[in-house]
């Protein structure tokens, strides 16, 4: 306003009205943009940047085009690691997609105490990552002193190998990330259900419809924008998986968990070779682009 | 009747359809459900935390749930043995710092693209937007190899000022900062205020609710960050509990002292979680941010 006021009556060039106008909400932005710049957006380029390069420690050698990417795809672990990283995802939407929606139906249907529920299932969420990998290392360990196989003796059940079985290791894995993350995203669902009208439902009782009728004429679309969109997300997540096969395998047995994060781990700050670890992080975030691209383009198709 | 029926529920099982037998069954299978699900959420959790009263002959071979004996005299001797003092008071450091950069940077930030509007503030709302889908791990390598060159390995300030760099509290911001009444800013900026006076004395106190959400979240965050906490701190002695944590495993630290200290691990963010649970739960269902 008192701008706009003054440009009036000294008649200023124009462009010193838009630096004036401009210049304090630039100030104010300056510093996020350059803590986003340096944590974000910079390192994303210097990526690809780098996985052209040739380098020794952190210098830059030589430019080698994209022969780090060749190194990279010819590596034994290059093809179990894509391979599992794919597991991961579709065992994460196996298991891990429907139990929040399930869970939050049930629980948005009850009637006394929700607040406790809903207290209850958010709470492994806010559990550090690396705890909850370390408890769950202590539940799943093989031999007689895992807490499930103590669990199972009682039961007269043999030992099981639990992690260190190929075949159990990834949808083990995806189980204890299901566990910390399922209840955050069923509140998220809840709060969705608890938006939809409940005329809705009255008029569709009138019409005669059941409660299954109900769930999949009336609840099931009023949440389907909010499913495909954790749908999104879960897949841009669980694509990045490093911590847990990090930490309750190390990729192991025999590179049967091993996931494409845990490649860049190996490769930055095992080998120090940090061209090959850059080129591996530009495959990830293509894969991840043409993802989203193809969720989102999905999901189009579907609408119309 | 109908009316009722709006204040009891928002679920899909009406009032009316508890008349009949079948539904009320249902309803019963629904109750008995979540409380599995329940179940399951809290019980790994009580389980971590009696075992750790317990001693290692106990824990492996004595089935019971509850501990012989509640001696937190192992407790002690589990913290001084694995000088957590030190990595509590270092991650406390990590946390503060991170807390007030996270508050700071993204309030500014958000509060800048929603109020000030400067020329160009689409287009970084845009990326901001962007950076939300942008997998964040995979720019870590050339984040680290920065950091390492401009000697900040071996300190907090790039945890700090990495928290004030988060897409997703600068879109809380922002989107709290749109509710904001436009005429209260244009009456201080008649009066002469500056835009910075505005954010801190007028948009930042009528902000408080948004700012606390920030602050548990960003707390949350900081606490429980493992990998760039690990590669900026190894072997600095600076170590968070996370770091730490990590490095237990392969190391001398008995299974006891590894499940005391994920029980102190554990204990903060819980504590913190049980004092604030109804605004948290609240907030991740209103922003639909999981935090």
């Amino acid at each position: 306003m008192s701008t706009a006021v003054s440009a009036l009556s000294i008649k200023k060039s124009p462009l010193s009205v838009f630096l004036q106008k401009n210049l304090s909400g630039w100030m104010m932005l300056l510093p996020s943009v350059i803590l986003f710049s340096f944590f974000m957006w910079v390192p994303l380029f210097e990526s690809i940047q780098l996985s052209l390069y040739k380098a020794q420690g952190m210098r830059f050698v030589q430019f080698v085009g994209l022969q780090n990417y060749f190194d990279v795809f010819a590596h034994p672990d290059f093809m179990p690691a894509i391979v599992n990283t794919f597991m991961y995802t579709f065992w994460s939407l196996i298991i891990g997609f429907l139990v929040p929606v399930i869970t939050a139906i049930l629980i948005n249907e009850v009637r006394k105490g929700k607040s406790l529920f809903k207290i209850g299932i958010y709470l492994p969420n806010i559990v550090p990552g690396m705890a909850m990998i370390l408890m769950w290392s202590f539940i799943f360990k093989p031999g007689d002193t895992g807490i499930l196989n103590i669990l199972l003796k009682f039961m007269g059940i043999p030992s099981q190998a639990w992690l260190t079985n190929p075949e159990w290791t990834i949808p083990l894995i995806v189980l204890t990330l299901t566990w910390k993350g399922a209840g955050a995203t069923a509140l998220l669902y809840i709060a969705g259900l608890q938006g939809i009208d409940p005329e809705l439902y009255e008029a569709a009782i009138i019409d005669g419809a059941g409660i299954w009728r109900r769930i999949r004429h009336i609840t099931l679309p009023n949440i389907y924008n909010l499913a495909r969109t954790m749908f999104v997300l879960q897949i841009i997540a669980v694509f990045q998986i490093l911590y847990e096969p990090l930490v309750l395998t190390n990729g192991g047995p025999n590179n049967a968990s091993i996931s494409i994060m845990q490649l860049v781990f190996r490769y930055a700050f095992q080998q120090f070779d940090y061209p090959k670890a850059a080129a591996v992080s530009v495959i990830i975030s293509l894969i991840l682009a043409v993802l989203t691209a193809l969720s989102f383009k999905l999901n189009k198709v579907q609408d119309m | 009747m109908a009316k009722k029926t709006k204040i009891d529920s928002s679920g899909i099982i009406r009032d009316f359809d508890l008349k009949r037998a079948n539904v009320r069954l249902t309803y019963r299978i629904i109750y008995i459900v979540s409380c599995i699900a329940l179940f399951i959420g809290v019980a790994p959790l009580i389980w971590i935390f009696l075992s750790s009263f317990k001693d290692l002959k106990e824990f492996i071979t004595e089935m019971t749930i509850f501990p012989k004996s509640y001696d937190l005299s192992r407790f002690v001797v589990t913290w001084n043995a694995l000088h957590f003092l030190q990595y509590y008071r270092n991650s406390f450091i990590s946390v503060l710092g991170s807390v007030f950069c996270a508050v700071f940077f993204n309030g500014l930030f958000g509060y800048a693209l929603s109020k000030i509007q400067p020329a160009g503030h689409k287009v970084l709302y845009t990326l901001i937007l962007w950076g939300l889908l942008i997998p964040a791990t995979t720019s870590i390598v050339p984040l680290f190899i920065n950091i390492t060159r401009l000697h900040l390995n071996g300190s907090f300030l790039p945890l700090w000022l990495s928290m004030g760099a988060n897409a997703f509290y600068v879109v809380l911001f922002k989107n709290f900062f749109d509710s904001l009444p436009k005429s209260l800013i244009e009456a201080a900026k008649i009066d002469g205020c500056t835009d910075m006076y505005i954010f801190f004395k007028i948009a930042v106190p009528l902000s408080q609710a948004i700012v606390m959400v920030v602050v548990m979240y960003s707390i949350n965050a900081a606490w429980s960050d493992f990998l760039l906490p690990y590669l900026t701190l190894k072997g600095s002695g600076l170590e968070t509990v996370m770091v730490r944590l990590f490095q237990f495993r392969g190391s001398r630290a008995s299974d006891m002292d590894i499940l005391r200290a994920i029980v102190f691990v554990i204990i903060p963010p819980v504590v913190l979680f049980l004092v604030f649970q109804k605004r948290i739960t609240q907030v991740t269902m209103q922003s639909g941010i999981k935090g």
